[in-house]
């Protein structure tokens, strides 16, 4: 019953050589074993996008993915965005435009948002709303997130 | 007056984001204990059942298994709930609805737990369910409960209904139907208990009123509520759904049998089929007006679908009930509203709590009436409309910060423009019009009076701690109640820490709900700050020799004319440590009398007036929210970022009770995930959501301020549905209108 897996995987830039079983979401793995909170356990079916991580440059639900699969990937949580207590443009962002509320969708929301950002900072209003449509959000009605990471395209294209 | 302020009226970021953008802020579900068992609830899959027998036996001999329990376990009371407390922590004998707890498994790993569950085998005795309130009402329905099916009446009475209605050159009269909803918060229910070693419990929860959670736990364990600490963790959303400690009885039964801490999170599917929803409502409603559009008569039956439970039930009702003329004065009124138990998931306390629900109906007759008296809806609404002279359907006259007039002012130059984009063809196929929704609601709770208390301490170094029993739930009024401070004290917000989260800390001010936290709490926060500062001035006064209303507070100083005397200092020379200071507020309100509704249930009213630019698809039924305005009566705002989040988070959960959302049962609830049960997404945003803020201060709020986070939802139902009704030239009476309902709508055009 207790077959695991070994893995390596790198985890905010460091690499974990991690022992993992079989039926281990990366979710768990992050949470409840790594400690890594701050990504969030919203449903566990793919639907809130509150575990959102980035891996390997993709956003994809951490409760969908089994940790076996992240072998030889790169993970980015939300504790790896940010460093030595500098925000990243869209963590600043979210404080500024009140984009946070009760702060439960707030990581995988920043965390989708990066990923499109990383990928396409020309990403217009439409690119947001589909990057994003994933990532229920029950507070902010979705309105001060929008704008927040419009702001932050148009300051990595240069605009102001 | 906003001139005057440092830190009021000021968009100041709520103080937690940082935490919550950095991973930081800490939930419930993110805290584990050393020897921590989890939990795992057996819960009744029948909706209507007694119990013959549980056999616990194989679960309490699986590996991994450390505590079984049942209903005969409870060592306290067997019952619970936040205001009636009618639902048994656990069944013992029968079970209400699919979804009710009947026994308890808590092991050393959550897959234990979970594969225990199956082992226990409960021998039920199936009865036949009554699903549908008016069947729930008939003589020889199944009982729900001894005692009757209908749970509460709820009455108001005034005028002559006859007379009015037979002097009445126009009267309109529909049946409307509101969906039963779910919170949707992100966090589902989340608690870990852990036992003390000197004999109570501490919790850990997620919750709207950690002060109850402490009061069911110590209830349920028979311990006296001075033993029960509760820490109300960072909570992922409420939404009134936060307010019936269930998890945390659960949690706490298991730590306090086992001896070990114990965490119960629900899954997403759990939270659906077992925790209660927003009330459905079946409305009949008749209104009646003069020629010249004045309102006569209104008469209203009003049946909700309180499921197995009244938990908040008969609040709810009552609240539907005294808000059923909304922000008009209508001087002949005949309200019946009842909470019906039924075999359904139960319903209780949710944003809104049975005010959108008669805004529905309400708001659809008056634009039946605009249509057979040929009057503009914005018109119409404004010969109606309350002021500071006329009394709402309780009788009350708010004697100051009644905007609503000029708040359908400024609504009617929307209206204008809106109009102005349905003058471009819209392309083929698709039906345009605009639509205009009014509400109002009483601030805090209408059944009864809720007092607020606070304690200010103002230190040496000039910064301050204010303990005050209102949890934040993501919704900002701790920082709002750190502003008030602030003020008061002359210091930054940043060197206020405000303490709502700790029941052995803050005092019980009841539940963050009914929009009250800052009306409230925020007076009692002011008035215990401004004790702490008149004391220190006195203080100083006496040394310098002046009178204390020469001095003023500034950044952990006393000011004296140029010179300034430092708190450090002066708490010194006065053997302070900190100077403390307690005040409470009680709003002057009397409850409505149970036989005609009649009263004065609250210290303020707040008002809300939407417009909608909807497009309809003729051939899909589709609907889209082209552009929409929500006007909303805050008082004076002391933090405008807030007040625009709430808006827009209260305007768009109406949205979706508007256009999708609808919890269905079949027996018991069968949309269990969020791919059956959809809310909106960032797709379903207006291309243009305007908000605008009337600041009419109220005089008895802090600062001017009053509550308004519900009012945001109220009206957008029934201001969607107006457009809607509009575009398709059908009268829309059902809420969601899901493109299905809309196409059926169309085709019997």
């Amino acid at each position: 019953m207790n077959i695991t897996h070994n893995i390596r995987v790198i985890i905010n830039g460091q690499t974990r050589e991690i022992s993992v079983a079989p039926n281990e979401t990366l979710q768990d793995l992050l949470r409840y074993r790594l400690g890594l909170v701050g990504t969030k356990s919203g449903c566990e079916t793919g639907d809130c996008g509150a575990c959102t991580v980035i891996v390997d440059g993709k956003a994809v639900n951490s409760c969908l993915v089994l940790a076996v699969e992240s072998n030889g990937s790169s993970v980015t949580t939300i504790e790896g965005i940010s460093s030595n207590g500098e925000l990243h443009p869209l963590q600043q962002a979210f404080i500024d435009h009140g984009a946070v509320q009760c702060g439960f969708c707030t990581p995988g929301m920043i965390l989708a948002a990066k990923s499109l950002l990383d990928e396409d900072p020309n990403a217009n209003e439409k690119d947001i709303r589909l990057a994003l449509a994933g990532n229920l959000c029950r507070c902010t009605g979705y309105v001060s997130i929008l704008k927040a990471v419009a702001a932050v395209g148009k300051t990595l294209r240069g605009g102001k | 007056m906003s001139n005057d302020h440092k830190v009021i009226g000021k968009s100041i970021p709520r103080l937690d984001a940082r935490s919550k953008v950095l991973g930081e802020a800490r939930y419930a579900d993110d805290l584990s204990l050393p020897g921590m068992l989890y939990v795992k609830v057996v819960r009744s899959p029948h909706p209507n059942a007694r119990i013959r027998s549980i056999d616990t036996s194989r679960a309490r001999n699986y590996p991994g298994v450390i505590s079984v329990l049942t209903a005969q376990d409870i060592p306290g009371e067997k019952l619970m709930g936040p205001i009636i407390k009618d639902q048994p922590v656990l069944c013992g004998e029968a079970v209400g609805y699919v979804g009710d707890a009947v026994a308890l498994v808590g092991a050393e790993t959550e897959q234990a737990a979970e594969e225990a569950l199956e082992l226990i085998k409960v021998d039920y005795e199936i009865l036949a369910p009554v699903l549908d309130p008016f069947k729930a009402m008939e003589p020889g329905a199944p009982q729900v409960h001894s005692g009757g099916n209908i749970g509460t009446h709820s009455k108001v009475r005034r005028g002559d209904m006859e007379a009015a209605f037979r002097d009445a050159t126009v009267v309109v009269e529909k049946r409307f139907f509101y969906p039963r909803v779910e919170h949707a918060y992100m966090e589902p229910e989340v608690a870990v208990v852990a036992p003390d070693p000197g004999g109570g419990v501490t919790v850990w929860s997620s919750t709207q009123y950690a002060h109850l959670d402490r009061e069911e736990v110590s209830r349920v364990l028979g311990l006296p509520q001075s033993r029960v600490r509760v820490h109300q963790m960072m909570t992922g959303g409420g939404f009134g759904g936060k307010i019936n400690p269930h998890a945390q009885c659960l949690a706490a039964l298991i730590a306090w049998k086992a001896g070990r801490p114990a965490k119960l999170r629900y899954s997403r599917e759990e939270s659906l089929i077992s925790s209660y929803k927003c009330h459905p409502f079946v409305m009949d409603m008749k209104l009646g007006a003069n020629r010249e559009g004045k309102l006569l008569a209104l008469e209203a039956t009003l049946v909700g679908n309180t499921g197995a439970y009244l938990l908040q039930g008969k609040a709810v009702i009552t609240k539907s009930a005294t808000h059923v003329s909304g922000p008009y004065y209508i001087p002949n009124i005949k309200a019946d509203a009842y909470a019906v138990f039924t075999n359904c998931v139960p319903c209780g306390a949710m944003r809104g709590y049975g005010v959108p629900q008669v805004t529905f109906a309400l708001e659809s007759l008056m634009d039946e009436l605009t249509g057979r008296l040929g009057l503009d809806p914005i018109e119409l609404r404004m010969r109606n409309a309350l002021d500071t002279t006329l009394p709402n359907a309780t009788g009350q006259v708010m004697g100051a910060s009644v905007p609503i007039k000029e708040m359908l002012g400024k609504a009617k130059l929307t209206v204008q423009s809106f109009k102005l984009l349905l003058q471009q063809a819209p392309a083929k196929g698709k039906l345009r019009a605009v639509g205009v929704g009014c509400s109002t609601r009483g601030i805090g709770s209408i059944r009864k009076p809720s007092r607020s208390t606070a304690v200010v301490s103002l230190h040496p170094d000039g910064s301050a701690t204010v303990a005050c029993g209102h949890v934040d739930l993501g919704q900002g009024s701790d920082t709002m109640m750190a502003q008030v401070a602030a003020e008061e004290l002359g210091v930054d917000v940043d060197r206020v820490n405000v303490v709502t989260n700790d029941t052995a800390i803050s005092p019980d001010c009841e539940s963050t709900s009914a929009s009250r936290v800052t009306y409230l709490s925020g007076n009692a926060v002011r008035l215990a700050a401004a004790k702490a500062r008149r004391r220190v001035l006195e203080i100083a006064a006496g040394d310098l020799g002046c009178a204390p209303e020469e001095l003023r507070l500034m950044n952990g100083s006393v000011v004296y004319r140029e010179q300034g005397v430092t708190l450090a200092g002066l708490f010194s020379k006065h053997t302070f440590h900190s100077v403390t200071s307690v005040a409470e507020f009680l709003p002057d309100t009397v409850p409505p009398d149970p036989e005609t509704g009649q009263g004065r249930p609250a210290g303020t009213y707040n008002f809300n007036v939407h417009v909608a630019l909807v497009e309809v698809d003729e051939g899909t039924g589709q609907i889209r929210i082209l552009r929409y305005l929500a006007l909303t009566d805050v008082g004076h705002m002391i933090n405008p970022l807030i007040v625009e989040g709430q808006v827009h988070g209260g305007m768009m959960m109406g949205l979706g009770s508007a256009l999708m959302e609808e919890v269905k049962v079949e027996n018991g609830v069968t949309n269990t995930s969020f791919a059956t049960y959809l809310i909106p997404t960032t797709f379903d945003v207006p291309q243009e959501l305007l908000i605008g803020v009337v600041e009419e201060p109220e005089p008895t709020g802090p600062f001017g301020a009053k509550g308004f986070a519900e009012g945001s939802l109220d009206p957008v139902g029934a201001t969607i549905a107006n457009a809607v009704s509009k575009a398709i030239g059908v009268r829309v009476t059902r809420l969601p209108m899901t493109s299905e309902r809309i196409h059926e709508l169309l085709s019997q055009r």
